[in-house]
């Protein structure tokens, strides 16, 4: 077993795809985090015309099938489209480019929903502390920290997992776009199952972590539930 | 501070208050049944809400120089210390440790000061609301029902402490209560509210 397990992750291939995987997840959950944060709150605190309307094009978008994104992407990065000219197709970039429309309503969706919930009571607290806009704003951020955090896990497991984009933007090229789920779906299709079983053993592994962190926040929550 | 023609619609409160002034520098009851409005009257004076329409002059005073205790406080995520020196910090006041000590050791406090605040019973929550409000000595205090979960003993304290700062500062109260008999000897001057008016 741990020979196999060794023979898995110290092949070239794996650790390259391991290592884009990671890449691209961290680089396309970061952006979204800030974009996603960002959105959600300033929908919270602002009134227009057509609010509901895009706040339902934004749960819309929470549940897109990804390769849908993945096609949007492609046809825009592809050498015709609008965003040919940047050669991102088939890049780590244009995968991230998909990730970030793909996670970034779900993380601003999140975002939104806890700030409704939430956001008008601080609101409230910090003016009877006499807070100027800054320091509410700050407040509100440190506030809602449990539930940020939370929706930015959620977002990372999203990026981790994904494989219709990826697939569709990346190529799936060896050593150079090729993901961990990804690569298990190539492996499968050649009928090499040890690799592709290792490499499913580590997203699982990395799902746990990712649940166990998660658990901690709710934790956090029901304690607050509290008040 | 005056008060006029001010108008404020939510639900079924119906808030008209025709003109009313709150004298500086005493301690004013609020008293009335249910739904009268009478939170939606602080919530107005605050700013957290806004009218429909009317006027509120508040000669001179700032928002920052006003406070609000509400019968359901917010406390942050952080211990009870954190949560009593806020308004002090984000002032940037000095923090009178010996004072403030002094006034967590009074209400009971002191003790749990490093416990997380989300854990309190719900008396303890309008004990730290309440030194909260008056640590940083604003000018004018509007408490909302906060002796509501009060034991007796709790009470007069609450009592004693607003007379002390009353005092000391020359600060205005404005006190919501059902409580009018053991509140009465507090106020030096009450305001009865009925169906969103001042009667």
């Amino acid at each position: 077993m741990l020979e196999w397990l060794r023979g898995v992750f110290t092949d070239p291939a794996v650790l390259s795809a391991i290592k884009v995987t990671f890449e691209m997840a961290f680089a396309s959950t970061l952006i979204s985090a800030v974009l996603g944060v960002i959105i959600g709150l300033w929908l919270q605190n602002h009134e227009f015309a057509g609010k509901r309307v895009v706040v339902r094009v934004n749960r819309t978008l929470m549940g897109v099938p990804p390769v849908v994104i993945g096609l949007l992407v492609y046809m825009l990065t592809m050498r015709g489209g609008p965003l040919g000219p940047l050669a991102l197709l088939f890049t780590v970039k244009g995968m991230i480019l998909a990730q970030v429309l793909i996670i970034t309503p779900i993380i601003s969706g999140m975002v939104f929903s806890y700030a409704e919930s939430a956001v008008p009571a601080i609101r409230a607290f910090a003016k009877t502390m006499g807070a100027d806009k800054r320091q509410t704003d700050r407040l509100i951020l440190s506030e809602l920290r449990n539930e940020i955090y939370f929706c930015i896990i959620t977002g990372f497991g999203r990026a981790i997992s994904e494989v219709g984009s990826v697939m569709l933007v990346g190529g799936n090229i060896k050593g150079h776009t090729r993901t961990m789920t990804t690569m298990i779906s190539l492996l499968k299709s050649q009928g090499i199952y040890s690799e592709g079983i290792g490499l499913g053993l580590l997203l699982l592994v990395m799902a746990f972590i990712l649940q166990t962190l998660s658990d901690s926040v709710r934790k956090e929550q029901i304690r607050d539930e509290n008040y | 501070m005056r008060i006029t023609e001010l108008r404020k619609k939510i639900g079924k409160t119906d808030l008209y208050i025709k003109d009313l002034k709150i004298e500086s520098g005493l301690i004013h009851g609020l008293v009335g049944p249910n739904g009268c409005g009478k939170t939606t009257l602080l919530k107005l004076i605050m700013g957290i809400t806004g009218p429909d329409s009317g006027h509120i002059d508040y000669e001179g005073l700032k928002p920052s120089d006003i406070t609000m205790m509400s019968q359901r406080p917010y406390l942050m995520h952080a211990n009870v210390y954190d949560n009593i020196v806020y308004p002090l910090k984000i002032r940037g006041m000095k923090i009178d440790q010996s004072e403030i000590d002094c006034l967590m050791e009074r209400t009971g406090l002191l003790q749990i000061k490093d416990q997380y605040a989300g854990s309190l019973s719900s008396g303890e929550r309008q004990k730290l609301s309440f030194l909260r409000a008056v640590v940083f000595r604003p000018k004018m205090i509007l408490m909302d029902e906060t002796m509501s979960n009060l034991d007796q003993d709790s009470e007069e304290l609450f009592k004693e402490i607003i007379r002390e700062r009353h005092d000391e500062d020359g600060s205005t109260w404005l006190i919501v209560s059902h409580q009018w008999d053991a509140m009465n000897e507090l106020f030096d001057k009450v305001h009865h509210m009925d169906k969103g008016r001042i009667v």
